[in-house]
Parts: structure tokens; sequence; C-alpha cells
């Protein structure tokens, strides 16, 4: 209630939450509107947009990329929620448990996760993709696996200086179980942290598939921004739109996503409570 | 008589909006004459600090002078321009804070500290102003001065450092010296000798010196001229002993009957069987490891005590005594290296925590730290049915209970909703001392539940414990810095210092007649002990 209010009195939040919900719902909506898929070849190829019938114009190969687009949403917004909560759960896990335990535990699960953090992310993500078969699924899981040591260290930092806080004594005098104390007492506190980091991931998640893509390494039967503009590499200099069109969009949604980070910062802020 | 040094007309200081109050600082008159101490003393948000800062012309952003004259030498600070006031700093004025660590540079070595502040202003060699560095610290008491001026300031102890600040601030022979709260990040024997330190130079340089402090004992050991502040106004001005011995303002009479006088009215502890023995317990911290040179202190030392029902044991030491962490092996927020905490004879020291979980209940804790101690995304109602959530009570039931017990602590029922942020320093340790109470524990520990509080919400906190350990007949463990604290609240008194026992005894005999050379230093140090 009160946490909606102080979230979209905002007016960047406000924006970046709108201009997701529309995403969303062009996602939602693409198979409905355009049931024969983005792959159909409706017209000449490189048609510019607001050519008869083809608001986005038509890409290399004449089909239509606002159809294309929106596919695309689905795509890029299934890929970048799906791994960053992937990511955010192992990150969480595995920071909250070195974090709150410390010694020899944090030690160990620290150098787990330099283990990941030291090895280019790139590079280890292609591996793993193209070790999997390149597919929606394998995309997803290379990104959460390349993603989470960013979350752990975090939640781990944040636990760290939590765990000595008076509230959390309290909270071991009063009996309370471990497993208790990091989810009912820690957790909440080292949400916004969280919260911001995972917004800011699900953007460059979206960027990362693109760049798989891009490099074909995306999932062959389904058709995403980053495929866009690595289709569209050879015709850039003669029909701009058919790279900046899906560049725009991920710039757009990346964008948005992170207003919302930083109103859900903001509004999860109890300082700020009035 | 001569015109006053300072003399501050009419001040009124403006707060941004949105503070809790439009003005800090509301038409305020004070002088300070040449060759004397003045206090201002006063709760927090008095306006005291606002105040002091105002005559440097420091004051925080938003916080504007709006009206009035700060007269120095006959020259209105407020109205004086920004080149001339930075000059001023330091040559005429100069400042010591209370946190002397947050003052000085981490990364500076000390000599270099000093030399800046003298070559800022004079046109000295590095040489030379190293030597006058030099002389002033070996002024201010500090020996071996040579490696102290190549020394960093963590290097140093509290008081080393804050005698370095003095040092700083007298390097240019200021006129009036502004003491922020001095010694209050101190220790009390550290207080005492920084303290004299200041009244010493005072003296020999006929300087004028405006001390800021929240102690009536302080400023009945230091003050000529005293005013006393409350909500941005100086309730009551005038020489220290009339202000003293014959408070003319309600609020001043408050204050003085607030500051614990270090005299027991407890009667010698009950004889009864001890609910708790502790027995050798010691506690060591080990540092460093693999890559660095490990190294070993032990915070607890062999420690022996008992504590029965409806008994308070004070246990007083300065900071890094070991108090705190024996207080934390009791409870077993640490787990002690030897020795036995037996609870109704069952040794909690070294039981596995699944056995443990059950008999947490029986010793409860109330802490230090009013904000820290509540967490701060739970409202009061789940903050102090957790306890009681955590061993199965039904949300109802628990609620129910948690009404009586908030109005046992003197708070409103309905203040359950709200959240920790709403609630003053005092009123939190209500609330902690709420979450507490509801396991109905035998076993209470007390860790410096109010040093963090204004004297006159300490004494009703103080009060209070003591209430509450009467109804509920708790044994109670009470941590503190403060003498004065423990003569109210403890029939028994343990002295401790590098964690060990130096001297334990009935509060009363232990006041009247202490055996051991430190605690006599303890009692003497405690401010204002004659006076008040």
């Amino acid at each position: 209630m009160n946490f909606a209010r102080r979230f979209f009195s905002r007016p960047a939040a406000m924006f970046g939450f709108a201009v997701f919900v529309a995403i969303v719902m062009i996602a939602l909506a693409a198979p409905l509107v355009f049931a024969r898929g983005p792959f159909n070849i409706v017209g000449m190829p490189l048609l510019p947009p607001g050519a008869p019938g083809l608001l986005a114009g038509s890409d290399i190969l004449g089909r239509d990329m606002a159809v294309g687009l929106a596919y695309g949403a689905r795509v890029s917004l299934l890929v970048g929620v799906t791994s960053t909560l992937c990511a955010v759960g192992i990150g969480i896990l595995l920071g909250a448990t070195a974090g709150y335990y410390g010694g020899l535990v944090d030690d160990l699960l620290m150098r787990f996760t330099e283990f990941f953090q030291i090895i280019p992310s790139f590079v280890l993500l292609m591996v793993l993709v193209a070790f999997m078969q390149p597919s929606l699924a394998s995309t997803v899981i290379g990104i959460a696996l390349i993603s989470w040591p960013q979350v752990a260290r975090v939640v781990r930092g944040e636990f760290l200086s939590l765990r000595s806080r008076e509230f959390v004594e309290a909270a071991r005098v009063l009996g309370m179980r471990d497993a208790r104390i990091i989810f009912t007492q820690i957790l909440p506190n080292a949400l916004p942290p969280i919260v911001a980091v995972s917004s800011m991931m699900v953007g460059s998640a979206i960027l990362t598939e693109s760049a798989l893509a891009f490099l074909g390494l995306g999932d062959p039967n389904l058709l995403s921004w980053g495929s866009m503009i690595g289709g569209a590499r050879s015709a850039m200099w003669v029909a701009w739109w058919t790279p900046v069109l899906p560049g725009l969009s991920i710039m757009v949604t990346v964008l948005a996503l992170n207003f919302i980070g930083d109103g859900l910062n903001d509004a999860l802020n109890p300082r700020r409570r009035h | 008589m001569a015109e006053p040094l300072v003399s501050i007309r009419n001040l009124t200081v403006s707060l941004p909006q949105g503070a809790d109050r439009p003005l800090a600082v509301e038409d305020v008159g004070l002088d300070v004459g040449r060759n004397e101490i003045v206090c201002i003393v006063g709760e927090s948000g008095s306006g005291k600090s606002v105040t002091a800062h105002a005559i440097m012309g420091l004051l925080p952003r938003g916080v504007t002078a709006t009206g009035g004259q700060i007269l120095f030498g006959g020259v209105d600070l407020l109205r004086e321009a920004p080149e001339a006031l930075r000059k001023r700093r330091g040559r005429d004025i100069a400042m010591i804070f209370q946190d002397p660590m947050a003052a000085l540079n981490p990364v500076v070595a000390i000599g270099r500290q000093v030399t800046e502040q003298i070559r800022a202003h004079r046109p000295v060699s590095e040489h030379q102003a190293l030597n006058q560095a030099g002389a002033l610290l070996s002024q201010m008491g500090l020996k071996d001065v040579a490696s102290l001026l190549k020394a960093y300031p963590h290097q140093l102890s509290g008081g080393q450092r804050q005698r370095v600040m003095i040092a700083m601030a007298l390097s240019l022979s200021p006129q009036l010296l502004i003491a922020d709260e001095p010694t209050t990040a101190l220790d009390v024997t550290t207080q005492a000798q920084i303290l004299k330190l200041i009244k010493r130079i005072q003296a020999e340089r006929e300087m004028s010196v405006l001390l800021i402090t929240h102690d009536f004992g302080v400023v009945a050991d230091m003050a000529d001229q005293v005013a006393v502040m409350r909500h941005g106004r100086v309730l009551e001005s005038g020489a220290a002993r009339s202000v003293l011995g014959n408070p003319s303002h309600s609020y001043t009479r408050a204050l003085i009957a607030a500051v614990p006088h270090g005299e027991s009215q407890l009667p010698p502890p009950p004889d009864a069987r001890p609910l708790m023995q502790v027995t050798g317990l010691t506690k060591r911290f080990r540092r460093g490891g693999l890559f660095s040179r490990a190294s070993i202190t032990t915070a607890v030392d062999d420690v022996s005590l008992t504590l029965s029902k409806g008994e308070t044991l004070g246990i007083v030491g300065e900071s890094g005594s070991g108090k705190s962490t024996l207080a934390r092996c009791v409870i077993r927020l640490l787990d002690p290296d030897a020795g036995e905490v037996l609870l109704d004879g069952a040794d909690i020291a070294h039981m596995k925590a699944g056995r443990l979980r059950p008999l947490r209940r029986r010793i409860q804790m109330v802490f230090q730290d009013p904000y820290s101690s509540l967490n701060p995304r739970q409202t009061v109602g789940d903050i102090i049915t957790a306890g009681p959530r955590a061993y199965g009570e039904e949300l109802k039931q628990a609620r129910a209970r948690a009404a009586d017990i908030l109005q046992l602590v003197g708070l409103n029922p309905q203040v359950m909703d709200r959240l920790p942020h709403e609630f003053s320093g005092g009123q939190r340790q209500r609330i902690g001392l709420a979450r507490a109470l509801m396991l109905r524990p035998d076993v209470l520990i007390a860790d410096e539940p109010v040093s963090a509080l204004d004297v006159t919400v300490q004494a009703q906190v103080l009060k209070l414990l003591d209430d509450v350990r009467k109804q509920m007949n708790l044994a109670m463990l009470f941590i503190t810095h403060d003498m004065r604290v423990a003569a109210q609240v403890c029939h028994r008194v343990m002295v401790m210092r590098h964690g060990r026992i130096v001297e334990c005894g009935p509060t009363r005999s232990l006041f009247a007649a202490p055996s051991n050379d430190y605690t006599k230093a303890l009692l003497a140090a405690i401010p204002g002990r004659q006076s008040i």
C-alpha cells in the first residue's frame, strides 16, 4: 500500500514501470496478434519503416520487423528474468551462508566464487552454451552461472556487516534458529542492494543474451533482439532500421529496468517511510 | 568588569525545512570572558553544539545563522568575510571534537598533521615547525615525542589522540579554545586526565575555554561560568557555583538530580542460593593466520562469579577490559575457551546448539545501542513477539502478552504497529527490554543499557530496570563503564581490567573503602565527585 505510493512518487520509477509493463504486454500479445510467427516472409526485403502494412519495415529476408521485435521481447524478457532469478537464488544462498557463518565456510565459498570470477565470463558462457547445445534453457543456465558471483558478493558483504548488529544478536539470544535469523532478520535488511543489483542484472542478462544470439549461439528456433542485430550486420549501411530498432528495444528495456531498480531501492528504504 | 572575549547576542540559527523544529538555536545570549572556562551543558538536541559551531563559522549545510551577533573582540563573526574568518580559525579560535580519531587524518603521520597546521598560518621552515610540534606535544604530557611524531593516528590510544588534537588546537596560541564534548568518547580515567590537562593549559596560557558537555559532573569540575541549554534556548546561566548550588530553573534541578551521584542506596545482596555460577571463564581471540602472523589476545581471563535471584551484579570496567566479552560468553553469543557457566546446575558454556536452544529463553539481554538493537524493518509488535513465536507460542496470545509487557515498560500498547525509527533512544531501550521480558527470563544481562542515552532518560531507564528486576525477581548482570550508574542499581560490583577481576564486593563497601589501586583510580576519576 504505502510501498506502492513511495515507488510511484518517483517519476523515473513510474516511467520505467510503465515502459516495462508495455513491453511485457507486447511480449504476451505477440502470438495472439501475429499468429504466423516472426519467421514468416511478408514482402520485399529491406522496406523502410512506414511502408504499407509494415510499421517497422522489413528485414533482409523480407520478414516483418514489428513482428520480430514483438517476438524478440518474449525471448529477451524470459531470458533476462529467469536467469536473474536463478542467479539471485544461488547468490543469496551462497552469499548468506558465507557471510552469516564466516570463518572457514566463508573462505571456502568465497574461493569457489572467485573461481567463477577470474575466468572471463563471456568466454565461459560461450563454452557452456556451446557445450550444452544452443537453446533457450542453455542460455538461461549459462547466464545464471556467470552472473551469480556478483549477487553472492553483495549478499555476503551485507550479511557480514549485518550479522554483528545487535538486533541479530538479540535474535540469537531469543533462541531463533539460524535459517530463521537469516531469512527473517537479516535478509530483509539486505534487500535494497540485492533488488538494485538484480534489476540491473535483468538488463545485463538481456544484453548478454543479445550478444550470444548475435554470435549465433542463441536458440536457433527463436528470434531474439540479439539475433535480429546479428542478422542485420550485412544490411547495416543500406537499411539503418534493421540493427537500430532491435538495439533501441534493448536500450529502452534495460533503461526501464534500471529506473525500476532505483525506484525499488528508494522505496524499500524504511527511513523514507513517513 | 572587563569586556568579554566572545559575546553572543540574540543568536538565532535556523534548520533546513523538514527538520523536527524550525530553529536549532533561538535568541541565545552568552558571554565568554577572558581567562575563564565557560560550560554549555545540555542534552542531545539542545543546540549546544550548534552554538559552538556557529562561533567557528562551521555550521552544516542548510543550517544558517539568521539573526543576532557573535562578537569576538568587538568584531561580528557572522558578518565577517569568509577569508578573514578562515584565517581566524586556528589562529584566534581553535576547536577540538568528541572523536579525535575522526578528526585526525588516518594516513598522515602525527608530526605532519601538527606542522601542517602551524605552517598554514606561519612562515616557518619544516624543521622549525617540527621542533615546535615536539615541544607542544610534550607540553601536553605526552612521552617519547620523537617516535610519536612519526606514528599514525591508529597507533595511539584515545587519550593520546585527544592530546594531539589539543596540541594542534593550541599550536597557534588561540585566545579561545572550543571543546565540543572532548571526553565523551574516552574512558573515565582518561577523561579525568584530559580535563585536568585542559584546565592546566587554560590557567598557564590565560586563555578562554568554551566547553560543551552533557555531564554536570564535568561542569562541576571545570566551569567558572555555565549556561544550561534546552530545545535551542538558554534556560539559565551564571557562575558555576551558584547554578550548581542553587539552580533556579526546574529543568536544571532535574538535570542535576538525574546525574548519578555515585552513592549506593541498595542494601547488600540478599543471601540466596546462586542461580548462575560462572567458574574460570576464559575467552581468547585469534587474529591473522594463513598470510600474517597470528596473535592471540585473552579478552576474559579466568573469571568466576555467582548471581542470585533478585540480585543485580555490576561489572564495571573501561573499554577493552573484557566486560562485554564476558557478558557475551555467559549468554553464549560467543563460545568460551575454558570454564563453565552453570545455570541451575546445567553447564551452558559448552552445550551443543540444539540442547542450548530451549534454555536460551531463561537468559535474556538488553543491548547498548538503541539504534542497532532493533530490526529497522520490523514493527515493534513483530520484534517483541519474535521470541515467543520462535518457541511456538500462538501469535494472538503473544500479542496479548506483548500489550501487557509494553505497559510494564511504560509504553502504550498501540505502538505495536509502528517501526523502530519512529521512537527516541529511551523508548527504543524500553522496546528492547520488552523483547527480553517476553520470554519470562530468569537472568537479564544488560550491556551498557543507558550509555547512549541522555542523562534524564538514563535515570528513567535505570529506574525501570530496577523496578522490573524487583517485580519479576530477576537476576541481573549489569555491564557498565560508569561507576556512578553501577552505584545506583547494583547490589554488588565487580571491577574488571585487562580481562581479569581486580576487585569484587558489595557496592556500598566497595565504594566506601576500595582496596585495589585501580578501583581507587576509577572512583577518583568520577567527574564532579567532590562537588555534586
